[in-house]
């Protein structure tokens, strides 16, 4: 490629300001001697200063008004779920105390024997209020999604 | 005369305080940064979707995920070039779903605008022109011009703005820039306005 061809097709990264200072010397060098680089560089510079001068479409006046409304709206969505799920922990975290808390009283009508059947009876139950929660939770979480 | 970057020294970003301020779910940060943000934003989404009514759900919905992803921000990242990730992933999305637009570097060109009444009271002057060329270049070519000469972001800004390779946004430049000047040219030439 002839040094012609390479120049020109740096000149509009040129006009943008996107070339590093050797190759922009590289240009420089080069307008100096050839007018057609020189032309097709002007007219890109003048294209790229007019971009720069475009006029800027205004947003609807009230639309900074709906985007902090959505906004409040979704920031209190996430702090209402931030509360169930401290609520959630919460509420796990005392079911597994009180199930504890019931072993003394299992053994004495149960026996020793019944440890098994002490566990099932205080874990399943948990587990399936913990999966009712975080079903609802998700759902709810949707529901406000869907009215944004 | 060269494009100089510089020009860009006076754009509206977000200060450091208010970035903290705004990770914490401050409601004040937020409507404060939405304010700066609001031409920069709601003019690269013009840009690059054209419709009114398509920025608007955008300019929207690209806020609503900066709440949402919050969390992801790192600060020690430019909060710019996050706010328009953001933006060009819903505006990509869009674009996607729309038919007749290309997203391909050499897809179909759309005619450029025809002038409204507005614009043909202002048809004498290059920016009205070059606007409506500019309207009729493919999305990629649109989105890096308004990032380049609108938001003065450099060019390792633009690649992670648009998730695109360096080698691929200079080379989107050079032939958007190569474009407009022969469309400007030609267009010259035939209204006889040179």
């Amino acid at each position: 490629m002839t040094t012609h061809k390479t120049i020109r097709q740096l000149l509009a990264l040129s006009a943008a300001g996107l070339l590093d200072a050797a190759d922009e010397r590289r240009v420089r060098e080069h307008v100096r001697e050839c007018a057609e680089c020189a032309t097709a560089l002007d007219e890109l510079a003048a294209v790229s200063a007019d971009l720069c001068r475009l006029p800027t479409p205004m947003a609807p006046a009230d639309l900074v008004a709906r985007t902090e409304a959505r906004m409040a709206a979704e920031l209190a969505a996430q702090t209402s779920q931030r509360h169930g799920a401290i609520l959630a922990v919460g509420a796990g975290l005392f079911a597994w105390m009180a199930a504890l808390a019931t072993w003394g009283l299992y053994r004495f009508f149960a026996g020793s024997a019944g440890w098994l059947a002490w566990i099932v009876l205080t874990t399943v139950p948990a587990y399936m209020a913990a999966g009712a929660v975080a079903v609802m939770f998700a759902s709810r979480r949707r529901l406000e999604r869907s009215l944004l | 005369m060269i494009y100089q970057a510089a020009h860009f020294e006076d754009v509206p970003v977000a200060e450091p305080d208010e970035i903290a301020r705004l990770r914490s779910r401050d409601s004040a940060a937020l409507a404060c940064v939405v304010g700066r943000y609001q031409l920069r934003l709601y003019r690269y989404l013009r840009r690059l979707v054209r419709e009114p009514a398509a920025a608007d759900d955008l300019f929207q919905q690209t806020w609503l995920n900066v709440v949402r992803h919050l969390d992801r921000y790192d600060s020690r990242r430019n909060f710019d070039t996050w706010l328009f990730a953001i933006a060009h992933n819903a505006a990509m999305d869009l674009l996607r779903r729309k038919t007749g637009e290309s997203l391909e570097e050499s897809g179909r060109e759309l005619a450029a605008a025809e002038p409204d009444a507005l614009s043909a009271a202002m048809a004498s002057e290059r920016t009205a022109i070059l606007a409506s060329e500019m309207a009729g270049l493919t999305a990629p070519y649109r989105e890096v011009l308004t990032l380049r000469f609108e938001e003065g972001m450099k060019l390792e800004e633009i690649a992670e703005v648009t998730r695109a390779p360096l080698s691929t946004v200079k080379s989107r430049v050079g032939r958007a820039l190569e474009t407009l000047r022969e469309k400007m040219t030609a267009r010259y030439r035939k209204e006889d306005l040179l």
